[in-house]
Protein backbone atom coordinates (compact mmCIF):
# COMPACT_ATOMS: atom_id res chain seq x y z
CA UNK A 1 0.00 0.00 0.00
CA UNK A 2 1.39 3.30 -0.92
CA UNK A 3 0.42 5.99 1.92
CA UNK A 4 0.52 9.29 1.09
CA UNK A 5 0.72 11.15 4.81
CA UNK A 6 -1.16 13.95 4.79
CA UNK A 7 -0.21 15.19 8.44
CA UNK A 8 3.50 15.43 8.91
CA UNK A 9 6.27 18.60 10.26
CA UNK A 10 9.40 19.65 9.62
CA UNK A 11 10.91 19.28 13.19
CA UNK A 12 12.24 22.58 14.84
CA UNK A 13 13.23 24.07 17.51
CA UNK A 14 9.93 24.45 19.05
CA UNK A 15 8.88 22.08 21.99
CA UNK A 16 11.97 20.99 22.88
CA UNK A 17 13.10 19.58 19.30
CA UNK A 18 15.91 19.72 17.15
CA UNK A 19 15.92 20.12 13.16
CA UNK A 20 16.87 17.11 11.19
CA UNK A 21 17.70 17.01 7.82
CA UNK A 22 14.88 16.15 5.18
CA UNK A 23 16.87 13.28 3.62
CA UNK A 24 17.06 11.90 7.24
CA UNK A 25 13.25 12.30 7.33
CA UNK A 26 12.73 10.88 3.86
CA UNK A 27 13.93 8.01 4.95
CA UNK A 28 12.32 7.48 7.70
CA UNK A 29 9.04 8.17 6.21
CA UNK A 30 9.61 5.73 3.14
CA UNK A 31 11.16 2.85 5.58
CA UNK A 32 7.67 3.27 7.45
CA UNK A 33 5.52 2.72 4.42
CA UNK A 34 4.98 6.17 3.08
CA UNK A 35 4.98 7.31 -0.67
CA UNK A 36 4.59 10.67 -0.08
CA UNK A 37 3.91 13.74 2.47
CA UNK A 38 2.41 16.56 3.39
CA UNK A 39 4.37 18.48 5.51
CA UNK A 40 4.20 21.58 7.55
CA UNK A 41 6.14 24.06 9.97
CA UNK A 42 6.67 23.45 13.20
CA UNK A 43 8.71 26.38 14.46
CA UNK A 44 6.67 28.61 12.40
CA UNK A 45 3.25 28.18 14.28
CA UNK A 46 4.77 29.33 17.46
CA UNK A 47 7.00 32.25 15.76
CA UNK A 48 8.29 33.88 12.15
CA UNK A 49 6.01 32.26 10.27
CA UNK A 50 7.45 33.95 7.29
CA UNK A 51 10.91 32.66 8.32
CA UNK A 52 9.89 29.26 8.67
CA UNK A 53 7.92 29.19 5.76
CA UNK A 54 11.33 29.86 4.46
CA UNK A 55 13.36 27.28 6.08
CA UNK A 56 10.54 24.78 5.34
CA UNK A 57 10.46 25.39 1.06
CA UNK A 58 14.45 25.53 1.15
CA UNK A 59 14.55 22.39 3.25
CA UNK A 60 12.20 20.22 0.74
CA UNK A 61 13.64 21.82 -2.44
CA UNK A 62 15.62 18.97 -3.95
CA UNK A 63 12.82 16.66 -2.58
CA UNK A 64 9.21 17.75 -3.89
CA UNK A 65 8.43 14.44 -5.37
CA UNK A 66 7.82 13.53 -1.98
CA UNK A 67 7.22 16.34 0.09
CA UNK A 68 4.68 18.77 -0.43
CA UNK A 69 5.43 21.80 1.78
CA UNK A 70 2.05 23.85 4.09
CA UNK A 71 3.51 27.31 4.73
CA UNK A 72 1.46 28.89 7.19
CA UNK A 73 0.55 32.54 8.54
CA UNK A 74 -0.51 34.31 11.12
CA UNK A 75 -4.03 36.10 11.41
CA UNK A 76 -2.64 38.52 14.08
CA UNK A 77 -0.80 39.67 11.39
CA UNK A 78 -3.55 41.42 10.04
CA UNK A 79 -5.27 40.71 6.93
CA UNK A 80 -3.41 42.08 4.24
CA UNK A 81 -0.15 41.17 5.85
CA UNK A 82 -1.12 37.88 6.21
CA UNK A 83 -2.75 37.46 2.91
CA UNK A 84 0.51 39.26 1.41
CA UNK A 85 2.76 36.05 3.29
CA UNK A 86 -0.03 33.68 2.14
CA UNK A 87 0.87 34.99 -1.84
CA UNK A 88 4.30 35.13 -1.57
CA UNK A 89 4.35 31.53 0.11
CA UNK A 90 2.27 30.14 -2.73
CA UNK A 91 3.63 31.83 -5.77
CA UNK A 92 7.50 32.47 -4.56
CA UNK A 93 7.96 29.26 -2.02
CA UNK A 94 6.01 26.81 -4.50
CA UNK A 95 3.58 26.35 -1.25
CA UNK A 96 1.30 23.50 -2.23
CA UNK A 97 -1.50 24.56 1.29
CA UNK A 98 -1.94 26.59 3.94
CA UNK A 99 -1.56 25.23 7.36
CA UNK A 100 -3.17 27.17 10.58
CA UNK A 101 -3.35 26.45 14.32
CA UNK A 102 -5.60 28.16 16.18
CA UNK A 103 -4.28 26.95 19.34
CA UNK A 104 -0.73 27.22 19.13
CA UNK A 105 -1.06 30.93 16.79
CA UNK A 106 -3.54 32.18 19.19
CA UNK A 107 -6.29 33.02 17.15
CA UNK A 108 -10.25 32.54 17.52
CA UNK A 109 -12.38 31.42 14.41
CA UNK A 110 -13.85 34.53 14.80
CA UNK A 111 -10.76 36.42 13.80
CA UNK A 112 -11.96 39.23 10.87
CA UNK A 113 -8.63 38.05 9.03
CA UNK A 114 -9.96 34.02 8.70
CA UNK A 115 -12.33 34.54 6.44
CA UNK A 116 -10.09 36.34 4.16
CA UNK A 117 -7.36 34.36 4.25
CA UNK A 118 -9.06 31.04 3.62
CA UNK A 119 -11.10 33.36 0.50
CA UNK A 120 -7.71 33.91 -0.68
CA UNK A 121 -6.37 29.99 0.03
CA UNK A 122 -9.47 28.67 -1.81
CA UNK A 123 -8.58 31.21 -4.67
CA UNK A 124 -5.54 30.11 -5.15
CA UNK A 125 -6.28 26.20 -4.98
CA UNK A 126 -4.63 25.58 -1.60
CA UNK A 127 -6.41 23.36 0.61
CA UNK A 128 -6.43 24.82 4.35
CA UNK A 129 -5.83 22.32 7.13
CA UNK A 130 -6.46 22.94 10.76
CA UNK A 131 -5.22 21.81 13.97
CA UNK A 132 -8.41 20.77 15.52
CA UNK A 133 -9.53 18.72 18.72
CA UNK A 134 -8.74 20.91 21.45
CA UNK A 135 -11.05 24.04 23.30
CA UNK A 136 -10.94 27.02 23.16
CA UNK A 137 -10.40 27.75 19.82
CA UNK A 138 -10.05 24.38 17.45
CA UNK A 139 -12.90 22.51 18.11
CA UNK A 140 -14.73 21.18 15.13
CA UNK A 141 -17.78 22.73 14.64
CA UNK A 142 -16.07 26.38 15.49
CA UNK A 143 -13.83 25.47 11.87
CA UNK A 144 -16.59 23.87 10.12
CA UNK A 145 -18.57 27.42 10.97
CA UNK A 146 -16.01 29.59 8.73
CA UNK A 147 -15.56 26.40 6.14
CA UNK A 148 -19.72 27.05 5.97
CA UNK A 149 -18.63 30.95 4.41
CA UNK A 150 -16.12 29.74 2.09
CA UNK A 151 -17.63 26.91 0.24
CA UNK A 152 -14.91 27.40 -3.05
CA UNK A 153 -11.76 26.72 -0.20
CA UNK A 154 -11.18 23.19 0.55
CA UNK A 155 -10.82 23.08 4.39
CA UNK A 156 -9.46 19.96 6.11
CA UNK A 157 -9.58 19.00 10.09
CA UNK A 158 -6.33 17.76 10.79
CA UNK A 159 -6.92 15.51 13.65
CA UNK A 160 -11.13 14.58 12.85
CA UNK A 161 -11.79 16.16 16.32
CA UNK A 162 -9.52 13.70 18.18
CA UNK A 163 -10.88 10.98 20.51
CA UNK A 164 -12.89 14.06 22.70
CA UNK A 165 -14.38 15.54 19.33
CA UNK A 166 -14.72 13.12 16.54
CA UNK A 167 -18.62 13.04 16.73
CA UNK A 168 -18.68 16.83 16.48
CA UNK A 169 -16.07 16.09 13.29
CA UNK A 170 -18.11 13.58 11.95
CA UNK A 171 -21.57 16.05 11.57
CA UNK A 172 -19.12 18.53 10.39
CA UNK A 173 -18.27 16.25 7.74
CA UNK A 174 -21.15 14.90 6.61
CA UNK A 175 -22.93 18.74 6.33
CA UNK A 176 -19.90 20.58 4.99
CA UNK A 177 -18.47 19.05 1.26
CA UNK A 178 -15.60 21.36 1.30
CA UNK A 179 -15.02 19.58 4.82
CA UNK A 180 -12.41 16.68 4.48
CA UNK A 181 -11.38 14.99 7.64
CA UNK A 182 -7.46 13.97 8.13
CA UNK A 183 -7.26 10.80 10.40
CA UNK A 184 -4.37 11.60 12.43
CA UNK A 185 -5.00 11.14 16.27
CA UNK A 186 -8.68 9.05 16.71
CA UNK A 187 -8.11 6.11 18.14
CA UNK A 188 -9.03 3.15 16.29
CA UNK A 189 -12.82 2.69 17.56
CA UNK A 190 -13.19 6.65 16.76
CA UNK A 191 -11.76 6.06 13.36
CA UNK A 192 -13.67 3.15 12.56
CA UNK A 193 -16.96 5.03 13.25
CA UNK A 194 -15.76 8.05 11.15
CA UNK A 195 -14.96 5.62 8.08
CA UNK A 196 -18.04 4.16 8.34
CA UNK A 197 -20.16 7.33 8.77
CA UNK A 198 -18.75 9.93 6.62
CA UNK A 199 -18.17 10.19 2.89
CA UNK A 200 -14.90 8.13 2.07
CA UNK A 201 -13.88 10.47 -0.49
CA UNK A 202 -13.58 13.44 2.28
CA UNK A 203 -10.95 11.08 4.33
CA UNK A 204 -7.16 11.78 4.43
CA UNK A 205 -4.77 9.56 6.27
CA UNK A 206 -2.46 11.42 8.41
CA UNK A 207 0.34 10.55 11.53
CA UNK A 208 2.03 13.60 12.99
CA UNK A 209 5.38 11.92 11.40
CA UNK A 210 8.03 14.03 12.14
CA UNK A 211 8.38 13.32 16.00
CA UNK A 212 9.39 9.93 15.64
CA UNK A 213 9.06 6.95 13.38
CA UNK A 214 6.53 5.37 16.09
CA UNK A 215 4.13 7.62 15.08
CA UNK A 216 3.88 6.82 11.48
CA UNK A 217 3.99 2.91 12.50
CA UNK A 218 1.12 3.59 14.82
CA UNK A 219 -1.17 5.49 12.94
CA UNK A 220 -0.82 2.57 10.46
CA UNK A 221 -1.56 -0.06 12.85
CA UNK A 222 -4.35 1.57 13.58
CA UNK A 223 -5.83 1.91 10.42
CA UNK A 224 -5.00 -1.69 9.89
CA UNK A 225 -6.95 -2.43 13.15
CA UNK A 226 -10.10 -0.77 12.32
CA UNK A 227 -10.65 -3.17 9.68
CA UNK A 228 -11.09 -1.20 6.99
CA UNK A 229 -10.78 -2.59 3.30
CA UNK A 230 -8.48 -2.10 0.67
CA UNK A 231 -10.13 -0.05 -1.42
CA UNK A 232 -11.01 2.27 1.76
CA UNK A 233 -7.37 1.94 2.90
CA UNK A 234 -6.69 3.12 -0.92
CA UNK A 235 -8.98 5.77 -1.70
CA UNK A 236 -8.27 7.55 2.10
CA UNK A 237 -4.48 6.82 1.56
CA UNK A 238 -3.92 7.61 -1.89
CA UNK A 239 -6.46 9.08 -4.11
CA UNK A 240 -7.64 11.37 -1.59
CA UNK A 241 -4.85 13.54 -0.63
CA UNK A 242 -3.93 13.50 -4.32
CA UNK A 243 -7.13 14.60 -5.68
CA UNK A 244 -6.74 17.41 -3.32
CA UNK A 245 -3.16 18.10 -3.99
CA UNK A 246 -2.00 16.89 -7.34
CA UNK A 247 1.72 15.84 -8.31
CA UNK A 248 3.48 18.23 -9.91
CA UNK A 249 5.86 17.46 -12.77
CA UNK A 250 9.26 17.31 -11.05
CA UNK A 251 11.64 20.41 -10.54
CA UNK A 252 14.34 21.81 -8.65
CA UNK A 253 12.70 25.41 -8.13
CA UNK A 254 10.07 26.05 -7.04
CA UNK A 255 7.37 27.38 -9.35
CA UNK A 256 8.43 30.89 -10.70
CA UNK A 257 4.55 32.35 -11.93
CA UNK A 258 3.59 35.66 -10.22
CA UNK A 259 0.24 35.68 -8.37
CA UNK A 260 -1.66 37.11 -11.77
CA UNK A 261 -1.03 34.12 -13.76
CA UNK A 262 -2.83 31.93 -11.23
CA UNK A 263 -5.80 34.32 -10.35
CA UNK B 1 12.10 -7.35 23.67
CA UNK B 2 9.17 -8.77 22.30
CA UNK B 3 5.51 -8.42 24.41
CA UNK B 4 4.62 -11.56 22.20
CA UNK B 5 7.51 -13.76 24.23
CA UNK B 6 4.96 -12.63 27.14
CA UNK B 7 2.19 -14.62 25.44
CA UNK B 8 -0.92 -15.27 27.85
CA UNK B 9 0.84 -13.49 30.58
CA UNK B 10 -0.34 -9.80 29.56
CA UNK B 11 -2.38 -7.97 31.94
CA UNK B 12 -4.48 -5.28 30.77
CA UNK B 13 -5.46 -2.70 32.76
CA UNK B 14 -8.04 -0.97 30.30
CA UNK B 15 -10.76 -2.58 28.60
CA UNK B 16 -14.50 -1.52 28.82
CA UNK B 17 -17.72 -2.81 27.92
CA UNK B 18 -18.75 -0.87 24.85
CA UNK B 19 -22.82 -1.86 25.88
CA UNK B 20 -24.59 -3.12 28.59
CA UNK B 21 -26.07 -5.97 26.52
CA UNK B 22 -22.81 -8.24 27.26
CA UNK B 23 -23.81 -11.49 24.90
CA UNK B 24 -22.33 -8.74 22.12
CA UNK B 25 -19.70 -7.57 23.97
CA UNK B 26 -17.69 -10.04 26.26
CA UNK B 27 -17.66 -12.86 23.40
CA UNK B 28 -15.79 -10.29 21.30
CA UNK B 29 -13.53 -9.04 24.34
CA UNK B 30 -12.80 -12.61 25.18
CA UNK B 31 -11.55 -12.69 21.50
CA UNK B 32 -9.67 -10.09 21.45
CA UNK B 33 -8.21 -10.91 24.68
CA UNK B 34 -6.85 -14.47 23.03
CA UNK B 35 -5.59 -13.23 19.89
CA UNK B 36 -3.27 -11.34 21.83
CA UNK B 37 -2.14 -13.30 24.65
CA UNK B 38 -4.16 -10.79 27.28
CA UNK B 39 -4.20 -12.89 30.37
CA UNK B 40 -6.46 -11.09 32.37
CA UNK B 41 -8.00 -7.84 31.96
CA UNK B 42 -9.61 -5.29 34.10
CA UNK B 43 -12.92 -3.91 32.95
CA UNK B 44 -14.80 -1.05 33.16
CA UNK B 45 -18.61 -0.67 32.61
CA UNK B 46 -20.16 0.77 29.75
CA UNK B 47 -21.10 4.33 29.44
CA UNK B 48 -24.74 3.75 30.10
CA UNK B 49 -23.52 2.11 33.57
CA UNK B 50 -20.93 4.24 34.65
CA UNK B 51 -23.06 7.70 33.83
CA UNK B 52 -26.91 6.02 35.57
CA UNK B 53 -27.25 2.56 35.45
CA UNK B 54 -24.54 2.36 38.40
CA UNK B 55 -26.46 -0.75 40.53
CA UNK B 56 -27.04 -2.45 37.73
CA UNK B 57 -23.43 -1.67 35.84
CA UNK B 58 -21.96 -3.24 39.18
CA UNK B 59 -23.81 -6.53 39.02
CA UNK B 60 -23.11 -7.06 35.27
CA UNK B 61 -19.15 -6.67 36.15
CA UNK B 62 -19.60 -9.20 39.12
CA UNK B 63 -21.30 -11.69 37.21
CA UNK B 64 -19.13 -11.50 34.96
CA UNK B 65 -15.89 -11.48 37.46
CA UNK B 66 -17.57 -14.81 38.84
CA UNK B 67 -18.48 -16.12 35.49
CA UNK B 68 -15.04 -15.72 33.80
CA UNK B 69 -12.88 -15.62 36.96
CA UNK B 70 -9.28 -15.29 36.69
CA UNK B 71 -10.05 -13.88 33.32
CA UNK B 72 -12.35 -10.54 33.82
CA UNK B 73 -11.63 -8.22 37.04
CA UNK B 74 -14.41 -5.43 37.46
CA UNK B 75 -14.34 -2.07 37.90
CA UNK B 76 -17.27 -0.47 40.31
CA UNK B 77 -18.94 3.05 39.15
CA UNK B 78 -20.98 5.41 41.03
CA UNK B 79 -22.10 8.61 39.60
CA UNK B 80 -20.72 11.16 41.91
CA UNK B 81 -23.96 12.92 41.40
CA UNK B 82 -26.21 10.19 43.37
CA UNK B 83 -23.83 11.59 46.52
CA UNK B 84 -24.94 8.72 49.59
CA UNK B 85 -26.50 6.29 46.99
CA UNK B 86 -23.16 6.26 44.92
CA UNK B 87 -21.18 5.54 48.13
CA UNK B 88 -23.85 2.62 48.98
CA UNK B 89 -23.16 1.23 45.33
CA UNK B 90 -19.18 1.43 45.31
CA UNK B 91 -19.63 -0.49 49.16
CA UNK B 92 -21.86 -2.95 47.83
CA UNK B 93 -19.64 -3.66 44.67
CA UNK B 94 -16.23 -3.76 46.62
CA UNK B 95 -17.98 -6.29 48.96
CA UNK B 96 -18.96 -8.79 46.20
CA UNK B 97 -15.28 -8.44 45.03
CA UNK B 98 -14.80 -5.43 42.15
CA UNK B 99 -11.23 -4.53 42.42
CA UNK B 100 -11.27 -0.19 42.23
CA UNK B 101 -13.85 2.73 41.30
CA UNK B 102 -13.88 3.74 37.75
CA UNK B 103 -14.44 7.80 37.21
CA UNK B 104 -15.48 9.32 34.09
CA UNK B 105 -16.23 12.80 34.92
CA UNK B 106 -16.68 13.68 31.19
CA UNK B 107 -19.38 10.68 31.03
CA UNK B 108 -20.80 11.29 34.82
CA UNK B 109 -20.77 15.34 34.15
CA UNK B 110 -18.24 16.44 37.01
CA UNK B 111 -14.63 17.99 37.73
CA UNK B 112 -12.20 15.73 39.27
CA UNK B 113 -11.70 18.34 41.72
CA UNK B 114 -15.27 19.06 42.75
CA UNK B 115 -16.21 18.10 45.87
CA UNK B 116 -18.69 15.78 44.84
CA UNK B 117 -16.18 13.06 44.53
CA UNK B 118 -14.99 13.31 47.58
CA UNK B 119 -17.79 10.56 49.40
CA UNK B 120 -16.43 8.01 47.00
CA UNK B 121 -12.79 8.62 47.27
CA UNK B 122 -13.45 8.56 50.94
CA UNK B 123 -14.77 5.15 51.00
CA UNK B 124 -12.28 4.10 48.69
CA UNK B 125 -9.56 5.13 51.23
CA UNK B 126 -11.60 3.16 53.81
CA UNK B 127 -11.76 -0.21 51.37
CA UNK B 128 -7.86 0.11 50.15
CA UNK B 129 -9.33 0.65 46.31
CA UNK B 130 -7.71 2.03 43.78
CA UNK B 131 -9.07 5.20 41.86
CA UNK B 132 -8.71 4.93 37.65
CA UNK B 133 -9.99 7.97 35.82
CA UNK B 134 -10.56 8.61 32.16
CA UNK B 135 -7.90 11.86 31.68
CA UNK B 136 -7.64 13.85 28.27
CA UNK B 137 -10.72 16.24 28.54
CA UNK B 138 -9.87 19.81 29.15
CA UNK B 139 -12.00 20.96 32.61
CA UNK B 140 -12.94 17.91 33.58
CA UNK B 141 -10.35 15.32 33.62
CA UNK B 142 -7.37 16.31 33.20
CA UNK B 143 -3.77 14.90 34.60
CA UNK B 144 -3.27 18.04 37.37
CA UNK B 145 -6.56 17.45 38.58
CA UNK B 146 -6.24 13.83 39.26
CA UNK B 147 -2.57 14.85 40.46
CA UNK B 148 -4.67 16.84 43.00
CA UNK B 149 -6.14 13.85 44.11
CA UNK B 150 -4.12 12.14 44.44
CA UNK B 151 -2.40 14.44 46.50
CA UNK B 152 -5.14 14.72 49.01
CA UNK B 153 -5.64 11.03 49.07
CA UNK B 154 -1.92 9.92 49.63
CA UNK B 155 -3.19 6.41 50.36
CA UNK B 156 -5.21 5.51 47.15
CA UNK B 157 -3.29 4.91 44.13
CA UNK B 158 -4.78 6.73 41.56
CA UNK B 159 -4.41 5.29 37.72
CA UNK B 160 -4.15 8.88 34.95
CA UNK B 161 -6.24 6.45 32.28
CA UNK B 162 -5.28 7.05 28.71
CA UNK B 163 -2.25 8.79 29.89
CA UNK B 164 -4.53 12.64 28.94
CA UNK B 165 -4.31 11.40 25.19
CA UNK B 166 -4.57 13.68 23.46
CA UNK B 167 -3.40 17.13 23.95
CA UNK B 168 -2.66 17.11 27.98
CA UNK B 169 0.40 14.87 26.73
CA UNK B 170 2.68 17.85 28.06
CA UNK B 171 1.08 17.44 31.71
CA UNK B 172 1.61 13.75 31.97
CA UNK B 173 5.04 13.79 33.51
CA UNK B 174 4.66 16.88 35.51
CA UNK B 175 1.43 15.55 37.20
CA UNK B 176 3.19 11.90 37.68
CA UNK B 177 5.95 14.00 39.74
CA UNK B 178 3.44 15.73 41.58
CA UNK B 179 1.96 12.81 43.60
CA UNK B 180 3.87 8.67 44.27
CA UNK B 181 0.74 7.32 44.16
CA UNK B 182 -0.08 8.35 40.47
CA UNK B 183 0.21 5.88 37.95
CA UNK B 184 0.30 5.79 33.86
CA UNK B 185 -1.76 3.63 31.96
CA UNK B 186 -0.55 3.51 28.20
CA UNK B 187 -3.51 3.62 26.25
CA UNK B 188 -4.38 5.99 23.39
CA UNK B 189 -1.21 8.05 24.17
CA UNK B 190 1.78 8.22 21.98
CA UNK B 191 4.39 6.44 22.20
CA UNK B 192 7.14 9.23 22.84
CA UNK B 193 4.67 10.33 25.97
CA UNK B 194 4.83 6.84 27.89
CA UNK B 195 8.77 5.96 27.61
CA UNK B 196 9.27 9.73 28.48
CA UNK B 197 7.22 9.13 32.04
CA UNK B 198 9.13 5.78 31.92
CA UNK B 199 12.20 7.79 31.60
CA UNK B 200 11.18 9.91 34.54
CA UNK B 201 9.36 8.26 36.55
CA UNK B 202 10.24 4.71 36.10
CA UNK B 203 8.41 1.67 34.57
CA UNK B 204 6.53 0.63 38.55
CA UNK B 205 4.09 3.33 37.69
CA UNK B 206 3.18 1.95 34.38
CA UNK B 207 0.64 -0.34 33.61
CA UNK B 208 0.02 -1.45 29.91
CA UNK B 209 -3.78 -1.07 29.06
CA UNK B 210 -5.44 -1.60 25.46
CA UNK B 211 -8.25 1.03 26.20
CA UNK B 212 -10.16 -1.88 24.19
CA UNK B 213 -12.75 -0.79 22.21
CA UNK B 214 -11.54 2.99 21.54
CA UNK B 215 -8.30 1.58 20.72
CA UNK B 216 -6.81 -1.99 20.27
CA UNK B 217 -3.99 -4.47 21.71
CA UNK B 218 -2.92 -4.85 17.92
CA UNK B 219 -2.19 -0.98 17.99
CA UNK B 220 -1.29 -0.57 21.61
CA UNK B 221 0.97 -3.90 21.78
CA UNK B 222 3.19 -3.10 19.34
CA UNK B 223 3.28 0.41 20.69
CA UNK B 224 5.18 -0.98 23.86
CA UNK B 225 7.18 -3.16 22.00
CA UNK B 226 8.69 -0.48 20.06
CA UNK B 227 10.30 1.18 23.07
CA UNK B 228 12.60 -1.27 23.56
CA UNK B 229 12.28 -1.31 27.16
CA UNK B 230 14.38 -4.23 28.99
CA UNK B 231 13.02 -7.06 30.25
CA UNK B 232 12.56 -6.39 33.86
CA UNK B 233 10.51 -3.28 32.82
CA UNK B 234 8.59 -4.77 30.22
CA UNK B 235 7.61 -7.22 32.71
CA UNK B 236 6.26 -4.55 35.31
CA UNK B 237 4.60 -2.47 32.64
CA UNK B 238 2.69 -5.94 31.06
CA UNK B 239 1.87 -7.32 34.13
CA UNK B 240 3.32 -6.99 37.55
CA UNK B 241 2.40 -3.50 38.07
CA UNK B 242 -1.09 -4.29 38.08
CA UNK B 243 -1.10 -7.40 39.50
CA UNK B 244 0.26 -5.66 42.76
CA UNK B 245 -1.97 -2.54 42.10
CA UNK B 246 -5.30 -4.14 41.43
CA UNK B 247 -4.52 -7.33 44.26
CA UNK B 248 -5.04 -9.86 40.92
CA UNK B 249 -3.35 -12.90 40.23
CA UNK B 250 -4.57 -14.73 36.66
Amino acid sequence: MNLIDAHTHLPGRSFGGKPRPIADLRREFANAGLCGAWIFTTDGLVMEAEKNNNILAEAVRGDRDFFEPFGTVNPHAGEDAAIRELERMRFELGMRGLKLHPWLQGFSLTHPSVKPILQRAGEMGLPVLFHDGTPPYSHPLQIAAVAEQVPSTMVILGHAGLDEAYEDAILACRRHPNLFLCLCGPSCGPLAEIVRRCPVDRLLFGSDGGFGSRVIETAIAKFHAAGLSQKTLQTIGCENPRRLVPKQPRRTDPPAQTHQHET
Amino acid sequence: MKVNNWHMKIVDSAMRLDSMETDGAVPSMLDEMDRFGIACAVVAPADAAVAVHNVAGNLQMVDLVTRYRGRLFGLAVANPWFGRDAVHAIEGAFARGLCGLFLHPRRQGFRLTESIVQPLLETCRRHRKPVYSSTGTPVCAEPFQLAELARQFPEIPFVMGHAGYSDFWYDVVPALKQASNLMLETSCQVAGVIDGAINVVGAERVLYGSGWPRSSPAVEIQKIERMNLGAAALRRVMRENAMKLWGIRP
